[in-house]
């Protein structure tokens, strides 16, 4: 496959941290480490590439679980899969990008499951033009990523596994557990054999289940492993202002988003998706996905409000209108939930925090 | 790796100390800095005695365990076994454990002294002499750890070493060697003091003092002198590892060791001490040996160590304990019901996980953490860890040992306790006849004592004591009445309980403070069984019984359990049953600030019952009586909070539980019910509800329930509303014979919620005063009905003048 020599919006892995994998390969060498066959390093030049090495230059990737990198590692030496799954934006995709990259040298051998993944994008397909004039040649066969780690004894990156259909997602069950293809166009006897190195990372989202819940036969193909969000506000509080600014453009210079505000939006984020508020007080969790991108929406939508319909200067009460909006799309629960965040919290808060009570008053109104 | 490998920076003041210590072991002195319940320390101190041939052994422990090193050491004590320590200063008591399990390095320098015959003493402060702040009762342990998991250096180096916690980090460092190295006891030695005093050089000169460390060590090393003076040969002194660095600086003159040799009285500490204080010997389990390690006393999961243990000191490895476990915790799930991640090739692959686990991050074999991350990562999947793996898990790594001591050993005093106690509030315990007594706590101090005491001894399942009347406020009943009736009886069954109960706490109160304890944990540890009102049960018995300290966990628990609880039923429970306990908070003693929280929980239960209203309001038609019986509960709970607090949220949920159009048919019944009653729907409304569901062609099982609905939650309501009844008459009047026959059953059903005389008032109602609606009298009787009545009626009268029953019917006195 060529590489593109043009300028790219994002690099790969193994592109931005080239010179750590050198580092760490050279470290290995050094030292005699024992490679895992078909790995480019040694198991713990993987988990130092993930978690960090500061004696040979090597940054931390992955915050908050050196245990779960641990175990990662060492179910990719194994037969079994790596499912990696979680809220979104828990950085599950990164990680197994990352693995990718130091266990096989790329992290391009990717499927990314939709609803329109088919069975010939997990095996193969043709190239009907080659197919026609010389009939199933290999030359006419367009491989998949899955078929080419297993030529190349690579590790696969399956993101999204359960949006596809489960019919789809069970192809990888004789994959996973023969670790062979068949090739019937080929021939009786056609097949592909994995190679060592061969392994499949899967990511699936938390909130998918349900939609297209895996087999139990595919899950038993899997060791899963829970990736947790990180909670750090004042990080957040900057990211959104950062994202605001940029989604308001020009227009941010004419309507006042101040810093307590974009606080309190945060902190009803986080409040509502962790389930719990900083002071410990258990909340109602919606079931639509209150991700630091959903807060964004919040606080554009809120500020395209006061910029056009008010006085120019986001309120706690825009706030609440503008979150009944975005965050009340999925099920009718949800307003019961935070009914209850607003009864709770916000009740108890309004008492000595004005922004706090603007966020009440519109949120009765709405809501109540 | 290691925290004494070539390279590693050492503070100054712990390299002159490591060089102390060696220099002690010149002059015949070895001190072994331990961790409780540590193996690999364990294995050090028994290398250790075998080459030095100590004359001496000291250890770390009360200065009154020392005429219980015979007890100890007799063969018929199988660890694990306790030291349970109880002082008393003027009115209270309080007691701690020192547990000992096979793999104790106290333990095995206790019996490796007794096979080589040779003294051994424990050396430090007498527990009665310690200040015993703001420790509870049950945590108490003599063995505590705390400023390891406090400590700032530990948590740094665990962070560098990736491991999530220091209990992981001391594993890494000290346990996990090969065998060759657990027997090189000067390694062990070393790392483990170096370990203990980086620890201790995070704390400040004035913490330790203000808890007693240099107190204590003051004392253990002026011991350690006497012993040294008194026996020719080498003397060994088993400390936990915190004291080490203090012991050789005091020992060897360091300027460091001024604070503590400053607090050694002039004349010596004198003999060592047996006042004022009481040691017996118990049997201990490991249930509760790792029940402490929450508050920092020893190692972590007794079981796992228990095997890693008897697997170091045979012959072969201890590579063998992972596949146990495995298999141990696949078994368990299995026997609990189907789980399809243990099979027999999930638990191979967690093996094979485990020692790659263990290869990964440079441990001989498997340890603690290796085996439960395998077990994270092949018996779990995205649906997280069920309820029988975490139970499997728990009792794997925990363990099941229960220790034996020698027959005849002293009872513990807990015994004497409940008599005395007893025969102070006047119960009889001279013989063992069943007595029964009332008491009337809101009378007097005294009164109260007495009923919490007898609740007490009920709760502890002792035999002694049975409530048979009267206010039960952890069952909820009967909570207006004011006195209870008791019946109890002191018999020998009583004692052998109470001797039972020794090994959970020293007293009656603390063996109670750990079955709560233990009730908070079940209540706790699993989120599916998450229920407001059992959590409010625990907190009333513990309010019940007198424990005062833990009614602040328990309120929090309450708290917690409140925002979670999925069912209306239980959270309106939990609200009635708490606004009991704060009505009652006076005859149980309890103080203003958890009265004020009571308050604040029934604050926190309004919006926790209003968010679940709706969902209430959707019962399957077999769940409906017990839905409305639950709303009318929810009502109920409104009108006694709403002069107390702010109720608006409750009183918005039933409003919109009435308008909602997916409510069932009989709770919406209920809920307009109760709101004419409260005056916020006008009769019209009810009457024209009634009607449209009682109307020509309604669906007459709606309709139906509808109506019970209304009968059940307000049923004097149709007596007090003319009209009501005249719209229901009017309905009833209109429906086809079919569907009133089918409707019959249901519709007796709903009427007779109403009292025998408010039957007889509806029915003069809808009789009316010319009795013109209903005739009552029945005409078609024939002459050989009555004929045969009469006959019946005097067969009846000569049955009963036989039994000599007819002044019953005649209700006048037997002739």
């Amino acid at each position: 496959m060529p590489v593109v020599e043009q300028a790219q919006i994002r690099a790969s892995a193994e592109q931005r941290y080239a010179h750590e994998l050198v580092a760490l390969a050279e470290r290995d060498r050094e030292q005699g480490a024992e490679l895992p066959p078909g790995w480019r390093l040694s198991a713990r030049a993987v988990r130092d590439f993930v978690v960090g090495d500061p004696a040979v230059g090597v940054t931390r990737k992955f915050y908050g679980d050196d245990p779960l990198v641990d175990r990662a590692v060492v179910t990719l030496l194994g037969r079994q899969g790596l499912m990696l799954v979680g809220e979104p934006g828990t950085a599950k995709s990164m990680l197994s990008e990352l693995f990718a990259a130091a266990i096989s040298g790329t992290s391009n051998l990717t499927v990314q499951g939709t609803a329109g993944t088919t069975e010939d994008h997990i095996r193969y397909s043709w190239n009907y033009a080659l197919l026609l004039a010389e009939g199933p040649t290999p030359r006419a066969l367009v491989p998949s990523p899955v078929y080419q780690g297993m030529v190349g004894g690579q590790v696969v990156r399956f993101e999204e596994i359960t949006r596809c259909a489960p019919e789809v997602q069970d192809t990888l069950v004789s994959i996973l557990s023969e670790k062979q293809l068949m090739v019937p166009e080929q021939g009786a006897e056609s097949r592909v054999s994995a190679r060592p190195g061969f392994n499949l990372i899967g990511t699936a989202n938390l909130r998918d289940r349900g939609v297209n819940e895996m087999s139990a036969a595919l899950k038993r193909r899997f060791n899963f492993e829970t990736v947790r969000p990180l909670t750090d506000r004042a990080f957040e509080v900057e990211l959104i202002s950062h994202q605001l600014a940029a989604a308001l453009g020009d227009q941010a210079e004419r309507v006042r988003v101040d810093r307590d505000v974009l606080d309190l939006l945060v902190t009803a984020f986080q409040d509502l998706r962790g389930g719990r508020t900083s002071d410990g007080v258990p909340v109602k969790t919606p079931e639509t996905v209150m991700s630091t991108a959903e807060a964004v929406n919040v606080a554009h939508a809120a500020a395209l409000e006061a910029r056009y319909l008010g006085s120019g200067t986001v309120t706690g009460a825009g706030i609440a209108r503008q979150l009944a909006g975005v965050a009340l799309k999925d099920s009718a629960e949800d307003a019961t939930r935070l009914r209850y965040y607003v009864d709770t919290v916000v009740r108890e808060r309004a008492r000595t925090d004005a922004r706090w009570r603007e966020f009440l008053g519109a949120a009765t109104d709405l809501w109540g | 790796m290691g925290l004494t490998a070539p390279g590693a920076v050492v503070p100054p003041r712990l390299q002159r100390a490591l060089d102390a210590f060696a220099g002690l072991q010149d002059d015949g002195l070895y001190l072994v800095p331990v961790r409780h319940h540590s193996p690999a320390c364990a294995l050090a101190v028994a290398a250790l005695v075998r080459e030095v041939r100590p004359a001496a052994v000291l250890i770390e422990g009360p200065e009154e365990y020392t005429p219980l090193v015979a007890a100890l050491q007799d063969p018929a004590t199988v660890p694990p076994v306790a030291v349970l320590s109880i002082a008393r200063t003027g009115e209270s008591t309080s007691s701690a454990f020192y547990p000992l399990a096979e793999f104790s390095p106290e333990w095995v320098a206790l019996r490796a002294a007794g096979e080589a015959g040779v003294p051994v003493a424990f050396i430090d402060r007498p527990w009665a002499a310690a200040e015993h702040p703001d420790e509870e009762h049950l945590t108490r342990t003599l063995q505590a750890e705390r400023y390891l998991a406090d400590s700032r250096t530990l948590a740094e180096i665990a962070r560098r070493e990736h491991c999530r916690d220091h209990d992981e980090l001391w594993d890494q460092l000290v346990e996990l060697r090969p065998r060759e190295d657990l027997a090189d006891w000067r390694r062990t030695c070393r790392d483990v003091l170096v370990w203990s005093a980086l620890a201790r050089l995070d704390y400040e000169p004035e913490v330790l003092a203000a808890e007693g460390s240099l107190d204590r060590e003051a004392r253990m090393a002026a011991r350690v002198r006497e012993w040294r003076a008194r026996v020719d040969g080498p003397v060994v002194v088993v400390t936990g590892g915190f004291h080490t660095l203090a012991l050789v600086e005091a020992l060897t003159g360091a300027p460091e060791g001024d604070p503590v040799r400053a607090l050694e009285p002039a004349g010596g500490y004198g003999p060592p001490a047996t006042q004022n204080t009481a040691a017996w010997l118990i049997r201990y389990d490991f249930a509760r040996l790792d029940a402490l390690r929450g508050y920092g006393a020893g190692m972590p999961s007794p079981g796992f160590h228990q095997r890693t243990w008897q697997w170091l000191t045979a012959a072969e490895g201890p590579e063998q304990v992972t596949a146990e476990i495995l298999v141990d915790v696949a078994r368990r799930v299995h026997a609990a019901g189907a789980y399809d991640r243990t099979g027999t090739a999930a638990t191979g692959a967690a093996l094979e996980q485990a020692t790659r686990l263990a290869h990964l991050r440079g441990h001989p074999w498997p340890g603690r953490t290796d085996v439960l991350d395998a077990i994270t990562s092949c018996f779990v999947d995205d649906s997280g860890p069920d309820a029988a793996l975490r139970e499997a898990v728990d009792r794997a790594f925990c363990g099941h040992a229960l220790g034996e001591v020698p027959p005849g050993t002293a009872a513990p005093p807990i015994v004497a306790e409940a008599r005395r106690t007893a025969e102070r509030l006047r119960l009889v315990v001279t013989d063992s006849l069943p007595r029964t007594t009332t008491t009337d706590p809101v009378r007097s101090p005294g009164q109260r004592e007495r009923s919490r005491f007898l609740a007490l001894m009920e709760f502890l399942g002792t035999g002694f004591s049975r409530r048979v009347g009267g206010p039960d406020l952890v069952r909820g009943q009967g909570l207006g009445l004011l006195q209870e009736q008791w019946q109890y009886a002191w018999t020998p069954m009583v004692e052998a309980a109470l001797i039972d109960l020794a090994q959970h706490g020293g007293t009656l109160l603390d063996v109670a403070e750990a079955r709560i304890v233990a009730a908070e944990h079940a209540l706790d540890a699993s989120p599916e069984r998450r229920s407001a009102a059992g959590a409010v049960q625990v907190l009333a018995q513990a309010a019940v019984v007198g424990l005062g300290s833990r009614l602040r966990p328990l309120v929090d628990l309450v708290g917690s359990h409140l925002d979670v609880d999925p069912s209306l039923g239980s959270v309106v429970g939990a609200a009635h049953r708490t606004l009991a306990l704060w009505r009652a908070r006076a005859s149980l003693d309890v103080d203003d600030a958890i009265g004020y929280s009571l308050l604040q929980l029934l604050h926190q239960a309004v919006p926790a019952a209003a968010y679940l209203v709706l969902g209430g309001a959707r019962p399957g038609p077999d769940d409906e009586e017990r839905a409305v019986a639950t709303l009318v509960a929810v009502h109920d709970l409104l009108r006694d909070l709403q002069h107390q607090l702010d109720v608006t949220a409750l009183e918005r949920a039933l409003d919109r539980a009435r308008l909602d159009p997916d409510t069932s048919p009989g709770v919406r019944g209920a809920l307009v019910a109760l709101g004419v009653v409260d005056g916020a729907v006008g009769d019209d409304e009810l009457s024209a509800q009634l009607v449209a569901h009682l109307g020509t062609g309604a669906d007459v099982e709606v309709s139906v329930r509808f109506l019970a609905g209304v009968m059940a939650a307000a049923p004097d309501l149709l007596l007090h509303t003319p009209a009501l009844v005249d719209a229901v008459g009017a309905a009833l009047t209109r429906m086809s014979d079919e569907a009133f026959l089918a409707a019959l059953p249901e519709l007796r059903r709903s009427f007779a919620r109403l009292r025998p005389t408010e039957t007889a008032q509806l029915a003069e109602h809808v009789a009316g005063p010319a009795g013109g609606l209903v005739d009552v009298r029945h005409t078609d009787l024939t002459q050989a009905d009555l004929a045969e009545g009469v006959a019946l009626e005097r067969q009846l009268s000569r049955s009963l003048a036989d039994e000599s029953l007819l002044a019953w019917v005649l209700d006048r006195e037997p002739s």
